[in-house]
């Protein structure tokens, strides 16, 4: 007797404990309650500096990590790049890149945010992450003249893909050149594990001369308040997705994209020609569709999408406002590699008709 | 052995001090009040090194001045979006101090020289390529303008020769003119100029007066640096430029006045939000200054 | 026991308080008691600031005219005054600044202080030039601006300078959250 109750209680606390660790796991549901959550969640007394990775590459998924201080560094970067073949454009960026750099925590992170404005800019600069609860999203605490820093911290209160970007201003104008980026805030536990990640980014640009124009283009201020643009581009080139940068991924394996739309002006109508997304984690949030042909992402919005690659070959990314994709440049390429599945996919022998 | 010997010496110590508990609590209590007490009494103040505004020695100054006469404009931030700008007739430096006008001022005012400057006056950017307190930095044109000098120093520099820094509202009148017109602000391809004339990196290494000056004669209004006012800290953009246009009634007081006149004028806009980043110690790349004066 | 327990309190105290000090070395080239500007005060004496060396400043910048969020500022700079607890009136100066110097006379700053019951040697309103006032407000971070013959812009800021005119700490925006202002001000109490 004594045995069998010595089992119950141990097998009573190892259900307690078990049923306490997937308290918070579910980014799927069963959060009604306001995400105070985060505000909760103790940090476990570890700093770590985020180690930035250029785009469409991110940071190592958080996976089931305890909440820790991570220290972001971004710097505001205003330099001359490609923004099409021979055409080029004085872009404003965050740590050289457009978009910039992925910044990845998770919730109940206590994130520092060092923001410098490099010596050689010409124009203050600051950054707004819709990641964070607090004034301007930071861009009070961020003001910073060329050569000088800020740093604020914020608790990650909320799960789910963010924005962020620079708001002084004039802040279209800012924004336009290409000041902007992602945040992803991992739940408790993390997202679920895929076998690939990417991270994209639409912006549309406003250019004097036409599209395809060579030389260095400036910025066309009134075609940008005629929502007019030149350019509809990911990773602010019509070349970032395309030949040897095309997205490489083999049969069978998951992949997950976060997509984002730095806007200033447009929203897009994302679709992967070829493609059905499994998952769709609507506006970056927790709601999750499926088997989704074509997702909205608004301006200054953000979304997660999912498939699975089942058949080899070249699967085109367009903003399927399709004149924006075949003459603005808002087109990428995913090619699948591996073993064909004719299952899934196969060409059939042409009808014969009778003679 | 040992043990026994500290026994005995504690015996003995008994003998000679038979109220031991008390003592040691005395003893205690000294050491800590004494060795603990000369926390910040200690405090070895060094002398501050004066450099006061007021002890300038005067030198003279060859740079021509323009006479700009005075009149109104739209300002581009006022209340209800209608603020009215009067400047009256002053003196204005056609083209920002340089380099070589700025040595003769730290020679005779070494107080201000890279390592002699008050901290409260310059952050440790100031004058940070030149290679000694006397010495331009070998690949600067001597007649490109000055930076990386802080408000205060641009402030003494105006002083020492007889002169003070123009307010914003002068500055953006004399900002008004293009080569032909006064007023040249509601010419769209003006604005295009100056904004074109903002992407390029390094202007504050060309030398002064190389471009056409504008309808007064003035220089490098655009195109080379920013520069700085008297009153550069009566701009309220705090950054948050969503919320400038409708203020941070906490962060300012009477905020409600400080709109944008000109939402297109992007140009303006980038030049004030340029102002309200700045704070008076810091020394930047592209922030020079020009005099003016009253007549 | 109890003569062990002793002992070795005894020992340790001793450690801990051996090695000696080094006397501090305080940089005064941050200090603003080396800024040269004249100012006025609400009896009409005219003071530099290096007359407060070696007081603690508590400073806000208002003007008397202001109906908005001045009288905020200046009920911030009461609760900071009642939250500092016992102190010598003679180490702290609580001074108010005005931006709008032409207006703000001494008659005016005076019936201010009485206004907000503002009694004591430790309360002290301050005008000076314009340009100094401008200079001022620069080391202080503070921005202005006149907005109308009688309205000023302003930001909200409360500073906290050492005995010695260095900056010690600074809250802006007007929160009523006074805690860490006072705490600030106790520690630089402490320290003198």
């Amino acid at each position: 007797m004594k045995s069998l109750f010595r089992i119950l209680v141990l097998s009573a606390l190892i259900f307690t404990i078990t049923a306490c660790k997937q308290n918070n796991d579910s980014f799927f549901g069963h959060q009604t309650e306001y995400a105070d959550n985060g505000e909760n969640i103790k940090t476990d007394g570890t700093t770590e500096t985020l180690a930035m990775v250029a785009p469409p590459f991110v940071p190592e998924p958080t996976g089931d990590r305890r909440a820790k201080k991570l220290i972001v560094n971004l710097e505001t970067i205003e330099q001359i790049g490609e923004l099409a073949d021979g055409t080029e454009y004085n872009f404003w960026t965050f740590n050289g890149t457009v978009p910039g750099s992925f910044i990845r925590a998770r919730v109940g992170d206590e994130i520092v945010l060092n923001l410098k404005n490099n010596e050689n800019s010409n124009f203050p600069h600051n950054i707004d992450l819709h990641a964070v609860n607090g004034p301007g999203g930071g861009a009070e605490a961020t003001f910073v003249a060329p050569g000088k820093e800020a740093s604020f911290t914020f608790k990650a209160l909320n799960p789910g893909l963010y924005v962020y970007h620079c708001a002084t201003a004039p802040v279209g104008m800012h924004i336009a050149n290409g000041m902007y980026g992602l945040i992803l805030i991992e739940p408790e536990g993390g997202l679920p594990k895929v076998d690939k990640e990417f991270y994209i980014m639409q912006g549309d640009f406003y250019t004097k001369g036409k599209y395809g124009e060579k030389g260095l283009q400036d910025f066309d201020i009134d075609k940008a308040i005629d929502e007019n643009p030149d350019y509809v581009v990911f990773n602010g080139n019509t070349g970032s997705l395309l030949g040897e940068n095309e997205l490489k991924v083999k049969t069978g394996e998951t992949v997950r994209l976060f997509f984002g739309n730095g806007g200033p002006n447009l929203t897009s109508s994302i679709h992967l020609i070829g493609e059905i997304f499994d998952n769709v984690y609507v506006e970056g949030g927790t709601s999750i569709n499926h088997n989704v042909q074509t997702s909205s992402i608004p301006a200054g919005g953000a979304a997660i999408l999912e498939f699975k690659a089942d058949v080899p070959g070249d699967y085109v990314l367009v903003d399927h406002a399709i004149f924006r994709a075949f003459h603005k440049g808002a087109l990428g390429k995913i090619k699948v590699i591996g073993e064909d599945n004719p299952a899934v996919f196969k060409e059939n022998e042409p009808i014969k008709t009778a003679s | 052995m040992s043990r026994l010997k500290q026994l005995l010496k504690i015996k003995k110590l008994k003998q000679f001090f038979p109220n031991m508990k008390p003592l040691v609590i005395i003893t205690v209590l000294l050491f800590t009040l004494t060795s603990c007490y000369n926390r910040y009494n200690n405090v070895s103040v060094t002398e501050p090194v004066k450099s006061s505004v007021h002890e300038l020695v005067h030198i003279p100054s060859s740079k021509e001045m323009k006479k700009i006469e005075g009149g109104s404009y739209l300002g581009f931030i006022g209340k209800d979006s209608g603020r009215i700008v009067t400047v009256d007739s002053f003196l204005i430096d056609d083209s920002p101090v340089t380099v070589s006008e700025y040595l003769e001022f730290l020679k005779k005012n070494p107080q201000w020289t890279k390592s002699h400057i008050n901290r409260l006056y310059a952050d440790n950017d100031y004058l940070h390529n030149w290679e000694g307190d006397f010495e331009i930095p070998k690949n600067v044109d001597p007649n490109s303008p000055v930076t990386n000098i802080s408000w205060f120093a641009a402030r003494a520099y105006a002083r020492s020769v007889g002169k003070r820094l123009p307010t914003i509202d002068e500055w953006e009148y004399v900002g008004l003119a293009d080569e032909q017109t006064k007023d040249a602000s509601s010419k769209p391809e003006f604005t295009e100029f100056i904004l074109n004339s903002y992407q390029n990196k390094k202007t504050y290494e060309n030398p002064i007066k190389a471009d056409k000056p504008n309808y007064y004669g003035v220089y490098d209004m655009y195109g080379m640096v920013w520069e700085w006012t008297s009153d550069f800290n009566s701009v309220m953009i705090t950054g948050e430029s969503r919320n400038d246009s409708a203020t941070n009634e906490t962060l300012f007081c009477s905020g409600a006045a400080v709109t944008t006149s000109d939402l297109k004028n992007y140009a303006a806009f980038i030049r004030f939000a340029m102002r309200g980043s700045l704070k008076a110690d810091y020394t930047v790349n592209n922030l020079g200054f020009r005099c003016a004066k009253d007549i | 026991m109890k003569k062990a327990f002793l002992l070795l309190t005894a020992i340790f105290t001793m450690l801990s308080c051996k090695h000696e000090e080094k006397p501090k070395e305080v940089d005064l080239s941050n200090s603003i008691f080396q800024l040269d500007s004249t100012w006025e005060d609400q009896n009409g004496q005219k003071i530099k600031l290096a007359e407060l060396n070696g007081k603690i400043l508590v400073i806000a910048m208002i003007y008397t005219e202001c109906k908005t969020a001045c009288p905020m500022l200046t009920n911030e700079m009461r609760n900071i005054e009642r939250s500092i607890g016992n102190y010598d009136p003679a180490q702290v100066r609580l001074v108010l600044v005005s931006i709008d110097p032409k207006t703000d006379t001494p008659e005016k700053m005076k019936a201010y202080l009485k206004l907000n019951n503002f009694e004591g040697e430790q309360w002290l309103f301050l005008r000076s030039d314009d340009e100094s006032t401008r200079e001022f407000a620069n080391v202080l971070s503070v921005k202005y601006k006149k907005i109308s013959p009688m309205d000023f812009s302003h930001s909200n800021i409360i500073t906290v300078f050492s005995k010695y005119g260095e900056l010690a700490y600074q809250k802006a925006g007007l929160s009523n959250d006074i805690k860490d202002v006072a705490e600030e001000v106790k520690e630089q109490i402490k320290k003198s």
